[in-house]
């Protein structure tokens, strides 16, 4: 069964003085995969410029723009229709052999394959002192264990906005025990990667439709790597595994790689800037 | 010390401990330098003393000069030359120019594979936390296969004559390594100020590195390209080698551009003209990989070109250097570099690595801490000879607080054992006479595709200070011209 979503992207920067340059980067765009089948993509800005398809240094789809004239605001607005296929999460065989799962997640040709999503990030790096704050139980499974972690993530912190921000570490983040979506995941993702487990960070549109957390910006969650199995999504800050709800935009190893829009304006001045997301389900 | 019998040399100082490029242990002049000082000898000190003001002016007349950066003021300054030439022999030589491509290739084969299979890593000879922990490995990279399989275009390999009269890498330098212009500058102003001299010398010349640079560069070329337009970008007139970055793209007969002179649109680069744009297909940076894009590395950089990586990534421009390559500039991955030619060359090293002890591991870092005194311990990241503590010329507090740096971080430091370098004679203002100092050798090679190039010659850096072993420009040393003789 397929579930149609429509999804509405909207950005508005306007400039205390004239922009006489600038460049945005836009990573909004949902991934095609073997869950996400798009039905149409239509974006438009306030001053027709014109919008160039590219990829970001990751491979996903990006929208850039470059506009040939002055203004001193600009606003953007996208709209994506997208078919998303209704998969059980729970979908696949249980892990038999736990110690040979271990076994694998241990080994070094395993480790360098998957080196990028075990490496610590600024983002995602764990104080020192607390370096054992989560350890698998080796008599569990590796999903076991990691729906555990998820469980636990979500109760160590309490969602709230406003306590933290964009550049928030986790030193921070585990000081307050608050934070949103992206607090939740890069927590998720360090102690995951503490146990050797390859997680990356995963930013994209849930939808909210069942009263989950999140907010009226971009979604984060994550996907852990279970040899025999492949990647699984884990969503820390509602407790669930990523389901028909979350919509995948991009991956990378902390929200630095998948941040949703980048600009680079040559202005003085101040600016404002206001993002707004909206997720409907179709079929409701 | 012994005193040598020529006018010039009358009050030359030689330390018997120190290699002597121009004199062996008994003080006779070597073969190769008999000529040149014979030469010499038969002018007094104030003739040299002219010819070197001459040759000195050459330089600020034609401005060649570079920037100190300093903790409060940055100066502009010309490199100091030394008009007394260091004299390479062709077998010499020839170790010198295999060994250097020999680096080369090896990192160049290291880079695609840790780009792509990682079988060095997978077999454990090269550990994996070292690529982990390196700021300059890019993530972005992996995967992508650079034009012409080239990620190391331009290489400056740092070699020293320790006192055992063998060479030694000390560091192979695959960022952005500059130099070379001094190494046509210095030839000018020596063949200007002693013609006479030069003639009667068999020397390779030195004033054909850019049209080989161009050469190679083109073979590199994004597919689909017939003939590519080349540029060299520059991070402006600030940058301490800015006047090297126009020297090339002058002498390539090239644009030089900054990032505001670039665009990229649909993934294409071009560059602003008054005709209107034109795509421009090889780019010759030196601006650092962080800088190149800030829509996809350094926002706050000012110097690069939004979208640039992108085009890069869609294989619609090279760039020389590749993305990425800083990560085997590395001194941890420079400990390496004997398993690493052997691992891809299937050969022996043809030059001396200089032993390296590893901070990150905890023996050898007992070691370091241990042998601070005997030893130079080096932080892994940083250029230009900054940071660089040597192990006899501090004091007790400065050993201690080196001890607790490396303690606290280890895996920021190697060290290796203080080597002896070569000395040779400096003609030396303040006391108007020559004297012995320290020297070393930056050697420039260029990869293109199924191509390579050694420039047959190099820059000798002098450590102008007497006794400083740190020979590079922005510790106030100075340079030679250096002749590589024809066989």
């Amino acid at each position: 069964m397929s579930l149609e979503y429509s999804i509405t992207y909207k950005a508005e920067n306007t400039y205390e003085n004239w922009v006489h340059d600038a460049y945005w980067q836009f990573l909004i765009i949902p991934q095609l995969n073997r869950s996400q089948e798009f039905v149409e993509v239509d974006f438009r800005n306030s001053i027709n410029a014109i919008n160039e398809h590219s990829i970001n240094g990751y491979g996903f789809q990006t929208i850039r723009i470059h506009p040939k004239k002055k203004f001193k605001s600009i606003s953007f607005i996208a709209r994506f229709k997208l078919l998303k296929k209704d998969i059980n999460p729970f979908d696949f065989e249980p892990e038999q052999d736990h110690e040979a799962a271990y076994k694998t997640i241990e080994a070094l040709e395993f480790r360098v394959n998957h080196a990028i999503f075990l490496k610590t990030t600024p983002f995602t790096a764990v104080p020192s002192k607390k370096l054992n704050l989560y350890t698998f139980n080796k008599e569990y499974s590796i999903f076991e264990n990691l729906q555990h972690l998820n469980r636990w993530t979500s109760e160590h912190l309490l969602f709230k906005t406003d306590v933290t921000d964009v550049y928030s570490t986790l030193d921070e983040v585990l000081q307050k025990r608050q934070g949103v979506c992206q607090d939740f995941t890069h927590l998720f993702c360090a102690l995951a990667r503490l146990n050797g487990i390859p997680t990356r960070y995963i930013s994209g549109y849930l939808h909210q439709g069942n009263g989950y957390f999140g907010d009226s910006q971009m979604h984060a969650w994550a996907e852990a790597y279970i040899p025999k199995i492949g990647w699984v999504g884990f969503d820390p800050t509602n407790n669930i595994l990523a389901n028909s709800n979350h919509i995948k935009v991009a991956h990378g190893k902390d929200f630095k790689d998948c941040s949703a829009l980048k600009g680079i304006v040559y202005s003085i001045g101040t600016n404002k800037t206001r993002h707004s997301v909206e997720v409907q389900s179709t079929d409701q | 010390m012994e005193n040598i019998e020529n006018q010039i040399f009358s009050s030359y100082q030689r330390n018997p401990l120190l290699f002597d490029e121009i004199f062996d242990q008994g003080g006779e002049v070597k073969d190769v330098y008999a000529k040149l000082f014979k030469l010499y000898g038969e002018h007094s000190i104030n003739d040299y003393v002219k010819l070197n003001d001459k040759a000195k002016a050459s330089f600020f007349n034609q401005g060649i000069t570079f920037q100190v950066y300093g903790e409060n003021e940055t100066k502009e300054k010309i490199f100091p030359f030394d008009l007394f030439p260091r004299i390479i022999d062709p077998q010499e030589w020839k170790v010198i120019e295999n060994g250097s491509i020999q680096r080369s290739k090896a990192l160049n084969s290291f880079l695609w594979d840790i780009y792509h299979d990682k079988k060095i890593l997978k077999q454990g000879i090269v550990p994996i936390d070292l690529i982990n922990s390196s700021v300059n490995y890019l993530d972005q990279m992996i995967g992508v296969d650079p034009p012409g399989g080239i990620y190391n275009h331009i290489s400056g390999t740092d070699i020293i004559k320790h006192n055992d009269g063998q060479y030694y890498v000390l560091e192979d330098n695959i960022r952005c390594p500059s130099g070379v212009s001094y190494v046509i500058c210095n030839r000018t102003a020596l063949k200007r100020a002693l013609f006479g001299v030069f003639n009667h010398y068999q020397t390779h010349t030195v004033t054909n590195y850019a049209e080989n640079l161009l050469e190679l560069l083109e073979t590199v070329k994004p597919k689909g390209v017939d003939s590519p337009n080349v540029v060299v970008i520059t991070p402006g007139m600030y940058n301490s080698a800015f006047y090297e970055h126009s020297y090339l793209a002058k002498t390539m007969g090239v644009e030089l551009v900054e990032g505001r002179d670039l665009f990229v649109e649909n993934d294409f680069v071009y560059m602003k003209t008054i005709r209107g744009p034109e795509k421009v297909d090889v780019i010759y940076r030196r601006i650092d990989d962080a800088f190149i894009d800030p829509l996809e590395f350094r926002a706050d950089s000012a110097l690069g070109v939004p979208g640039l990586f992108s085009a890069y990534k869609k294989g619609n421009v090279t760039l020389a250097n590749a993305p990425g390559t800083g990560v085997a500039d590395d001194k941890a991955v420079y400990t390496y570099m004997p398993e690493i030619i052997k691992y891809y060359l299937d050969e022996e090293p043809i030059l001396n690595n200089v032993h390296t002890y590893h901070c990150s591991r905890p023996d050898e870092l007992k070691y370091v801490v241990e042998n601070v005194e005997k030893l130079v311990i080096k932080p892994v990241d940083e250029a230009g000879g900054y940071g660089i503590s040597i192990g006899n010329r501090l004091t007790r507090d400065e050993i201690e607080t080196v001890r607790k740096q490396v303690k606290e971080n280890p895996r920021k430091y190697v060290a290796q054992p203080i080597m002896s370098l070569s000395v040779h004679p400096t003609y030396i203002d303040d006391s108007e006479s020559f004297e012995q100092r320290h020297i070393d050798l930056r050697t420039f090679t260029i990869l293109g595709k199924d191509r390579e190039f050694v420039l047959k010659g190099g820059l000798t850096r002098v450590a102008l200070k007497k006794g400083n072993l740190v020979v590079n420009s922005s510790q106030g040393g100075g340079s030679k011209d250096t002749w590589v003789l024809k066989e």
